[in-house]
């Protein structure tokens, strides 16, 4: 599903160069469920950025769903982006001035869809993530699960075959984040969703198909 | 896409209120200002009405006193013919003090068919009256000798007030008169308006009536065409030939080109600080609506970032930014325009209503350009914005 192909990454700014990401390869396969883990600053955040093509790498190439990724103008990127990926960050990143629907139908005004369709689809993942009596609320209004709750409906709205999560339970106390894995796992399990996950937390990264560990921006394992 | 638009912004009504506040406020400035030069320019378009140029003033304090009428117009028919008599001279005229470019007036009001006119200027002129200010008579005649012994009291009205009172058909033959007065005027003619206050204020309607015997008494000015090249020796030389006549009396000679020039200093003047306070507004929200939209911006990234994560294009954010303050501009000018829209409905400051909404659309015209100016480049920058950049810095 996602093939890496010796991916370097290098941050420049005035004075100094990071190499971020050195050499990695990686090839993950449909339905899936990988984990990823390393200590702070190894480079994660910026390996998945890669592959959800919110970053471009220095050197190296990305096939998504057996397609190249590196002629894709900017129009292009942000209609992949849409179909097949989905995003779920540590700090949830949901809009405040939104309500709870108005926030997980997002992704679906980037496309062709009727208000009405739109509606049904947010409601059913909603549903999905057990929020169905929270879409008149603001997501200041909801605790930590909760809003990373809406943010995974926001993921899987549009039916994405690969989701992608920058440690989605980063914030959340044990109990909150195993709710949350147990939401992945059954999205893995039942509807075939390739899942790529940042962790910090071994428990969390047990329960995945597989763990690749990075250091320095290499991958050890 | 817009009414998800609507929505973000009527959630966020607190924080737009401000912003919303600073555009009504530049659109009502900009509207008194797009009016008055509306206003302004509505005059100066229309013709002058008579030829100013070589047209002298010469006020005359009536310094002869008498009661009999017959040696008062024999002491004035004198004074003509001296002035006359002069070679540079081409005609003159006695008339009442509220000549153009004075800040003289004899104003009066009339109903008229129900109708009521009102800063009526009434003046007093002699026959030789359209030879002297070179009048474009555009309908009948000017006074004339023969008019001396006339059945009815006669006038000559201007085009203003030919317009307010019969509108567009023929005013010559017609009686006029307040509704109440038993004895009517009959018109005569119709002359152009005389922009008696100027290129840019508007004159007002006017009625002319006839000099007859016994008005030297209070026919306080006198208007002398001279012809192009009198120079100053020759005005030295007309003053005291009149000074030698007219012993005892102040006599004051001005000339018309440079009396337009005070009048119309005196209309710009307001016009130009007006402007350049609205400037220094302007400025000021522009300036305010750039600082709100680039911060509104930089708080957003995190927004920003999201979107793009999404599905949306670089493009579609920034235009989705703009957007939004146009959004915000179109609410504030609804309700500015309904502000605005009292003035002719009240009809505030008796300008026609053409001016008003004229001075209205340029004003919204120019508050959607400014607010569009101030929202491109942030929304550019917003797009320009790496998509994993923009989501780090939360
Ligand atoms: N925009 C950037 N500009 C410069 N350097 C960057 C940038 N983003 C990341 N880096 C550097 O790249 C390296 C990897 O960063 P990354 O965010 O991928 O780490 P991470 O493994 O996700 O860390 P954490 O577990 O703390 O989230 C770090 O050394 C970081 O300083
Ligand atoms: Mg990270």
């Amino acid at each position: 599903m996602i093939r890496l192909q010796n991916i370097e990454k290098v941050y420049r700014t005035d004075t100094i160069e990071t190499l971020a990401l050195n050499s990695i390869s990686l090839d993950i396969a449909k339905g899936e469920f990988l984990s990823i883990m390393g200590p702070s600053g190894c480079g994660k955040s910026t390996l998945l950025n890669i592959m959800g093509l919110l970053d471009a790498p220095s050197k190296g190439m990305i096939k998504i769903a057996d397609k190249s990724t590196e002629n894709l103008n900017d129009k292009q990127l942000a209609q992949f982006r849409n179909k097949t990926l989905g995003f779920i960050f540590q700090s949830y990143h949901l809009i405040n001035d939104l309500q709870v629907l108005d926030n997980v139908e997002l992704p679906l005004l980037y496309r062709d869809t009727t208000a009405k369709e739109r509606k049904r689809l947010a409601t059913e993942a909603l549903e999905k993530v057990g929020l169905a009596n929270r879409v008149k609320h603001f997501p200041t209004q909801l605790s930590g699960g909760q809003r990373q709750r809406v943010a995974i409906a926001r993921a899987i709205v549009g039916r994405p075959d690969i989701i992608l999560a920058d440690e989605p339970t980063g914030n959340l106390d044990s109990a909150m984040g195993n709710e949350i894995m147990e939401i992945l796992i059954n999205l893995n399990r039942n509807e075939g969703t390739t899942i790529v996950m940042v962790t910090h937390d071994e428990n969390m990264a047990q329960k995945t198909h597989r763990l690749v560990r990075l250091f320095d921006g290499s991958q050890v394992q | 896409m817009f009414k998800h638009l609507f929505k973000l912004i009527w959630n966020k009504k607190k924080q737009n209120f401000l912003l919303m506040t600073e555009m009504l406020v530049s659109f009502m400035v900009l509207f008194a200002v797009f009016t008055l030069m509306v206003y302004y320019y509505d005059n100066y378009k229309k013709p002058m009405g008579f030829k100013y140029q070589d047209v002298w003033v010469i006020n005359i304090n009536n310094s002869y006193q008498t009661k009999n009428t017959d040696s008062l117009d024999l002491y004035y028919e004198t004074l003509r013919k001296i002035i006359k008599s002069l070679p540079q001279v081409k005609d003159l005229s006695f008339v009442s003090g509220n000549v153009p470019f004075s800040n003289q007036i004899n104003q009066g009001g009339l109903t008229f068919k129900g109708k009521h006119i009102d800063h009526l200027n009434n003046f007093t002129a002699e026959d030789s009256y359209k030879e002297t200010m070179d009048l474009d008579v555009l309908e009948g005649r000017w006074y004339n000798k023969s008019d001396a012994v006339s059945k009815y009291k006669l006038v000559v009205i201007d085009a203003d007030l030919k317009e307010a009172t019969f509108g567009k058909e023929q005013a010559v033959g017609k009686l006029l008169g307040n509704d109440d007065d038993k004895k009517k005027m009959k018109v005569i003619g119709v002359i152009q308006t005389i922009k008696r206050n100027g290129d840019y204020v508007k004159a007002g309607p006017g009625l002319y009536f006839r000099a007859d015997t016994g008005s030297f008494r209070w026919l306080s000015k006198i208007l002398v065409k001279v012809s192009p090249g009198a120079d100053a020796a020759f005005e030295g030389k007309l003053y005291k030939t009149m000074a030698g006549y007219m012993k005892n009396s102040n006599i004051e000679i001005e000339h018309l080109t440079n009396k337009l020039k005070d009048t119309n200093y005196f209309a710009v003047i307001p016009m130009i600080v007006l402007s350049i306070v609205s400037c220094f507004l302007i400025i000021n929200v522009a300036l305010g609506l750039f600082g709100v939209l680039w911060y509104n911006i930089n708080k957003r990234k995190g927004e920003i970032g999201l979107r793009r994560a999404i599905g949306a294009t670089g493009n579609s954010v920034s235009s989705q930014l703009v957007m939004e303050s146009m959004i915000l501009a179109t609410l504030s000018l609804i309700i500015g325009s309904f502000f605005a829209i009292q003035f002719p409905l009240l009809n505030v400051f008796d300008l026609s209503a053409h001016i008003y909404i004229i001075g209205m659309l340029l004003s919204i015209i120019f508050v959607y350009l400014l607010v569009l100016v101030c929202s491109l480049y942030p929304g550019r920058q917003a797009a320009a914005i790496y998509p994993a950049v923009a989501l780090h810095e939360e």
